[in-house]
């Protein structure tokens, strides 16, 4: 849209030059083709379901009928009923953003800050958890917490406990499976924000006289409180708009948070949309504003990240008391990786789940189910070709895109960042939401086929894309590619020999993140699956539901599997190309 | 229009960035086998006229001619993209590609002209030789030293024998010792391929050093282009007398015409009187005389014949290892004088302080 205001004068007045670009096409074309084509087929996938679900959020009378019959704002209000939801929600989110913090800021320390013996390798370790979803966490968690059945329960009793030691199925319980998952994003970026400090600004107060004490809170806090601020905020958005753990945990206790509700309403009959729409957009709002903050707080109120250098700060020695440190970490992986898995493994293979030795009964049945029952195997089969052609088209999308944003110099580029970012302002559930009506009311049949599923991970794993290939391409220098040019080759020649193979480590972890967020999807396709359009994240709820917790629990396990074989080439990849000075 | 041997010409180049413009007006021509310096602080638009030269940057108006043909030319709407230029460019950060070795970095330019693998080999050989890198050949890159980078970087830049080399700061990210033993070799390896270059820097010994002619920049536009002895003795304005060397500059008044020797009487602030010389033999006005640390002699007392003598007192000596840098009181204030690390002063004595007029440049 920029473009087309801009290109006129150049073009009609002929009085004033502009000479042609020697770097290549993307003048010419971004100005007259591909920008404009681009916000225009990314700006409609994104603000058409934001539309619907705005009118529908006002819409009082048959929500089926669009446009609206009756207008008014009774959606809004109504949610002064719900204020219980919204009290929920916060508690909820609150005291797992203050678990999550916890755990990112005292892993970050450990991990950054001190020496332990296989350092290195527990930082890769601590992404394990994001890989694992929280929906096969809370299903875990269920299977290992749940009242009388739970595994770790059945251990108290066998040991003489008088009732059950923990129950899940509570807001403390949704509050901790969601703080253990959300951990490590708050690890990731905590981490960050200690790496990008210079030693040598502790060091320098170090000589000047201060103690340690004095240096960790005149110096080290300032310096990184931007960072776990901006982290503190971002994680709380991200639990505020959380689903899975608070729908598998949180439903049973009929302990009900905002995005749950809004799943309740679209499934009560007659379906409230009205009341899903407002409540999604207030999430959105919320989401939005919040993403914004935590921006703002590390962009305006950092010292540190200003080079953006990454340091290495001399970690402390901690000689003998570095154990405790090293059992701290493997207990967080314990939590989180291997006894979920563990216990979703022992419920899987058996018929009813216990841990009493006597009473198991061992078979393969679950299994089987997975890989041959035929709305199961078929959710799992679709999940993974949506999975490799979401993941391929997208890649090569986000190669595109990232070129066009930071290495073309197309006018309106900035606003191309800017739609393809969008969606990660809006929570997955709305976005489906959104999508539901949308694609529900236009006269294209695709409702209900896989097709609006890869529309809409397509679109909501764009910025993931985008964010991952753009950290590697800000790294190449330019003037690899005006070398190129200067030594006498073509633009074409340049991508092919220069470009791509620079970028292609990015491109291959786009993919592989790419893929493994397609797998996992729960939120949006929860609103977007179809009878004849099952995958495996919905359809693991639907067994949890309406099936056995064996069941889901091997679903789960072949889910994680699938997603695990992924990282496993995502970890070969980056560290490949890390270990490439840039 | 244009002389036949300029292989570079320059004509009224204009670019602009948004609303700033960085190159203002610009002229200038290099001739064949000649290495010109565009020297100046950062931003004062040396590198983007280089990067105009190489094709990489768009200018506004004016003209570029590589060889006598316009490869840029506003008025005709002529641009010839960067890689149909025949120039060759070494980058500050020296862009070796991370993923290629030292043998196909440098055969690169090759490969793209189509030359046959046994003309290639040949090629390359010859030009890491030249650098030294012989037994790099096959080494990844991204294994390579700064220094090491540096020199692929020129084999590179050298290897498909381009009409042009441009040099952008090409020596800033080496170390200090290295950076002065690579000088003299691009200097060497420049006179022996004669190699007509363009070469931007803002550091005012190496351009010293390694040019045949500098040109000074400032904002956008030249102040000034000479040799390099012509730069050093007959700065043409405050802006390139204050960059180059270590001049130190006395303001005053100059309203007594030229005197019978050529001479020209000048007064400082204070009143002390100096006889100085202008660089413009037209003008004989000005309000500021530069006279460099290294032309000022300090002598005894007693010696009040020789030129421009004036009494002063030593303040501070500094010893510099190649020479003593004095601090020296005299009338106008305080004046910088380098001396050879023979002549020894105290600090606290009274003496003489001489330079020649012609050492002593009215601006």
């Amino acid at each position: 849209m920029k473009s087309a205001t801009t290109a006129p004068p150049a073009q009609a007045g002929g009085a004033s030059f502009q000479p042609p670009d020697p770097r290549g096409p993307d003048r010419k074309l971004g100005r007259f083709l591909v920008v404009p084509g681009i916000l225009l087929s990314i700006g409609l996938l994104v603000a058409y379901p934001v539309f619907f679900l705005v009118v529908e959020s006002f819409n009082l009378g048959d929500s089926g009928v669009f446009p609206p019959q009756e207008i008014g704002i009774g959606n809004y209000i109504g949610m002064i009923e719900d204020a219980k939801v919204l009290w929920n929600t916060a508690f909820v989110a609150g005291i797992s953003t203050i678990m999550a913090v916890g755990i990112g800021l005292l892993l970050a320390w450990i991990l950054t800050r001190t020496a332990i013996p296989g350092r290195q390798r527990l930082e890769r370790l601590m992404e394990l958890p994001y890989y694992m979803t929280p929906l096969v966490g809370a299903l875990a968690w269920g299977v290992l917490a749940s009242p009388k059945t739970g595994l770790l329960n059945q251990v108290g009793r066998a040991f003489g406990a008088t009732g059950d030691i923990l129950n899940i199925y509570s807001p403390w319980g949704i509050a901790w499976v969601m703080a253990l998952f959300e951990g490590t994003v708050a690890f990731v970026m905590i981490s960050a924000a200690m790496k990008s400090m210079d030693p040598s600004m502790e060091e320098s107060a170090r000589v000047l006289g201060a103690g340690k004490f004095r240096v960790a809170l005149t110096v080290t806090l300032p310096m990184i409180l931007p960072g776990i601020l901006s982290a503190t905020v971002f994680v709380f958005a991200e639990m505020l708009s959380a689903f899975a753990a608070a729908f598998v945990l949180g439903i049973p206790a009929r302990f009900v948070v905002v995005t749950t509700a809004i799943w309740q309403s679209t499934t009560a009959y007659p379906p409230e949309y009205g009341r899903a729409a407002a409540m999604g957009l207030c999430l959105f709002v919320v989401l939005a504003g919040a993403i914004g903050l935590s921006r703002f707080i590390l962009r305006n109120g950092s010292y540190a990240t200003i080079t953006g250098k990454a340091f290495r700060p001399r970690p402390l020695r901690l000689g003998r008391r570095a154990w405790p440190m090293v059992t701290v970490c493997w207990v967080y992986l314990t939590l989180s990786v291997f006894l979920p898995i563990g216990a979703l493994l022992l419920t899987s293979f058996q018929k009813f789940a216990t841990v009493i030795v006597g009473d198991m009964i061992f078979t393969t049945d679950n299994y089987a189910a997975v890989l041959h029952q035929g709305t199961v195997a078929t959710a799992l089969k679709n999940s993974l070709f949506l999975g490799v052609i979401v993941a391929t088209i997208g890649s090569l999308l986000v190669g595109v895109l990232v070129w066009i944003i930071f290495r073309s110099r197309a006018p309106g580029r900035g606003l191309v960042e800017y739609v393809v970012m969008f969606p990660q302002a809006v929570p997955r559930l709305v976005f489906g939401l959104g999508l539901l009506w949308a694609w529900l009311i236009i006269p294209i049949p695709i409702y209900g086929t896989l097709w609006v599923l890869g529309l809409a991970y397509l679109t909501v794993l764009l910025p993931l894309g985008v964010r991952t290939l753009a950290g590697v391409v800000l790294q190449i220098d330019k003037s690899l590619e005006e070398c190129a040019r200067v030594c006498g080759a073509s633009w074409a020649h340049q991508m092919r020999t220069v470009t791509l193979p620079l970028m292609r480590p990015g491109i291959v972890a786009a993919w592989l993140l790419i893929f493994i967020s397609a797998v996992r999807e729960l939120g949006a396709s929860i609103f977007l699956m179809g009878p004849h359009s099952k995958v495996i994240g919905p359809a693991i709820v639907d067994a949890w539901i309406t099936a056995s917790t064996e069941l889901s629990a091997a679903m789960a396990l072949v889910q994680t599997a699938a997603v695990f074989i992924a990282v496993i080439f995502l970890f070969r990849v980056t560290r490949r190309y890390s270990g490439e000075p840039a | 229009m244009s002389a036949p041997d300029n292989r570079i010409e320059i004509t009224n180049l204009v670019v602009d960035y948004g609303e700033v413009r960085a190159v203002d007006d610009v002229s200038l021509a290099v001739g064949r086998g000649e290495l010109v310096t565009l020297l100046g602080p950062s931003g004062c638009g040396k590198t983007t006229t280089l990067r105009a030269v190489a094709g990489l940057e768009d200018p506004t108006g004016g003209s570029i001619k590589l060889n006598g043909v316009a490869v840029f030319s506003a008025a005709d709407r002529r641009n010839t993209p960067a890689e149909k230029r025949g120039v060759s460019m070494v980058f500050q950060s020296y862009a070796i590609w991370p993923h290629m070795t030292v043998f196909e970095n440098v055969a690169y330019g090759l490969r793209v002209r189509k030359m046959s693998n046994a003309d290639i080999a040949s090629n390359v050989a010859r030009v890491l030789d030249l650098v030294q890198m012989s037994e790099y050949a096959d080494r990844p890159s991204s294994k390579l030293s700064g220094g090491q980078q540096q020199r692929v970087a020129v084999a590179r830049a050298i290897a498909f024998s381009p009409d042009v080399l441009l040099f952008d700061e090409p020596l800033s990210n080496l170390d200090a010792k290295l950076r002065v033993s690579m000088r003299v070799e691009l200097r060497e390896l420049q006179k022996r391929l004669g190699i007509t270059a363009l070469y931007v820097t803002h550091d005012q010994e190496e351009a010293l050093a390694i040019s045949d002619r500098v040109i000074v920049m400032n904002a956008g536009k030249i102040e000034q282009i000479g040799t390099p002895e012509e730069i050093y003795r007959h700065p043409r304005s405050l802006f390139v007398a204050d960059f180059v060397g270590n001049a130190n500059i006395f303001p005053g008044q100059a309203n007594f015409g030229r005197g019978a020797d050529g001479t020209i009487a000048f007064t400082t602030a204070d009143g002390t009187h100096l006889r100085a010389i202008s660089p413009d033999p037209a003008r004989a006005t000005g309000t500021n005389v530069a006279i460099q640390a290294a032309y000022v002699d300090i002598l005894p007392t007693s010696r009040t014949d020789a030129p421009n003598a004036t009494q002063g007192k030593i303040h501070r000596r500094m010893f510099h290892g190649d020479f003593i840098q004095y601090v020296i009181d005299w009338p106008a204030g305080q004046i910088i004088v380098r001396r050879p690390p023979t002549d020894i002063f105290d600090e606290g004595a009274d003496v003489t302080i001489s330079f020649a007029p012609e050492h002593c440049v009215l601006l």
